[in-house]
């Protein structure tokens, strides 16, 4: 019986999550229609075709269960002119009994602040105020989510929908994104689904024009950015960045 | 995935009072500063030299600034993304030469607006260099986001400006944790 549990992960690295300190915070659910892609979201599950070699990581980290199912994609579509859609599903799972269970990336933003607070519970981050929780994901450029919405197979119609990952970045709107709480449900990390997390969410941003992505990595997870293409203390890099060493200033009250 | 809790941090500075060791407020209480002598220079202390501080976009000419990142060793960039991304900023502040109602002193923060803020364009026109300006500029940035309880601030610097953050109560790479950019150039791994 492939419960996702039990699948065994590949190389990926595990992700570590971590929060920042300023105490959690639940959060309304925040409306669509704050970023900018609200004009094109829906609920709408669209599956699209990613980057053959893409997918090939990501189904290394699944069984070879026969009842197991990828998405493929045809090996002839470019990554930079394929548009990102709001929303698709990333991995489509059948399982023995009939149900599917299916993993779906937003970046529509629509996050329930409360499962966000269970995320965070989960992944073992402090906990932040909800309102400011709900409005750091208000003013954030973008929020991209990972759902994974489970079909029975009586086909009643009840799905049952639960967040499983999160990523958001802020940003200027012109040169500048930086991102922040990157984070998967311990039961679904390393199947790759927190590179795809951030893969997705880079090119979303490339879309936009927004040419400097930043983050701040820990230690542990520096090796996981970089092999998203993310380097440490770039050299020389002239521009919207004055770069070379980070600086980070914790300010506590 | 980029701070970990878990960090403590010591301020060198006299300027913020700040506590000492890491807790997890539940509610995140910004206590009031003194109000005389908060920062190195004060506003009246500029003004008399012909500096006015300026914390709105209001009456910044975005060419002028523009020229001043040029002067500091920017790219010219686009005043029309300058004004997309200052309109987009959290907070700026800008020091005016009252003399030529130009700017000479800028720096901008965005981010969340609760928890996280990246300082960026942090610039001071070469002729007026050495005299305090962008500390000024700085100092009050920085308070400012503090003041709306913000308590993550990050920056990237050369190493050459270290020097200049420093006494700002900046900290290079604590814990570990390391600023990171994403590279178009370099090819993901599998």
């Amino acid at each position: 019986m492939p419960a996702l549990s039990g699948v065994v992960s590949s190389s990926l690295c595990p992700i570590d999550s971590f929060g920042l300190g300023c105490g959690k915070s639940r959060q309304l659910i925040f409306p669509h229609n704050l970023h900018y892609s609200a004009a094109k979201a829906s609920k709408r599950q669209k599956i699209f075709q990613v980057k053959a070699g893409f997918w090939e990581s990501l189904k290394s980290g699944f069984t070879k269960n026969s009842t197991t199912q990828v998405i493929e994609p045809p090996s002839t579509l470019q990554e930079e002119e394929d548009s990102l859609p709001d929303e698709f599903v990333l991995v489509e799972k059948t399982e023995p009994d009939g149900a599917i269970e299916q993993i779906i990336f937003s970046s529509g933003g629509d996050v329930d602040v409360y499962d966000l607070q269970s995320l965070c519970d989960k992944v073992g981050w402090p906990r932040r105020p909800l309102s400011k929780l709900a409005a750091a994901l208000q003013n954030s450029y973008m929020v991209a989510t990972l759902h994974s919405v489970r079909k029975s197979a009586g086909s009643e119609g009840n799905d049952q929908k639960k967040l499983i990952g999160m990523a958001r970045a802020t940003s200027d709107h012109a040169f500048n994104a930086t991102i922040w709480d990157v984070l998967v449900d311990p039961g679904y990390q390393g199947q790759g689904l927190g590179k795809a997390l951030v893969e997705k969410l880079i090119r979303a941003l490339l879309q936009r024009d927004i040419g400097n992505i930043t983050l701040f990595a820990d230690s542990q997870v520096i090796e996981f950015y970089r092999n998203l293409g993310f380097e440490p203390d770039p050299e020389g890099i002239k521009g919207n960045v004055k770069t070379q060493i980070s600086l980070l200033y914790i300010v506590r009250e | 995935m980029l701070l970990r809790g878990t960090i403590s941090y010591t301020l060198p500075t006299s300027t913020l009072r700040l506590r000492t060791t890491y807790t997890y407020p539940q509610n995140v209480a910004v206590s009031a500063q003194s109000t005389s002598s908060k920062f190195s220079i004060s506003d009246q202390d500029l003004e008399s030299r012909g500096f006015v501080l300026r914390r709105t976009v209001e009456d910044l000419n975005l060419d002028h600034l523009n020229s001043v990142f040029v002067a500091v060793g920017f790219p010219k960039r686009d005043p029309v993304k300058i004004r997309v991304a200052l309109k987009n900023t959290d907070a700026l502040l800008w020091v005016e030469y009252s003399k030529t109602q130009r700017p000479v002193a800028f720096a901008r923060a965005t981010g969340d607006g609760v928890f996280n803020a990246i300082i960026w364009d942090v610039v001071v026109d070469p002729s007026f260099q050495g005299i305090g300006l962008g500390k000024a500029v700085m100092e009050r940035l920085v308070e400012e986001l503090v003041g709306k309880g913000i308590c993550n601030i990050a920056l990237y610097s050369e190493p050459r400006v270290l020097g200049f953050y420093r006494p700002l109560g900046f900290v290079a790479d604590p814990d570990g944790i390391r600023g990171m950019v994403y590279s178009r150039k370099q090819k993901y791994n599998k």
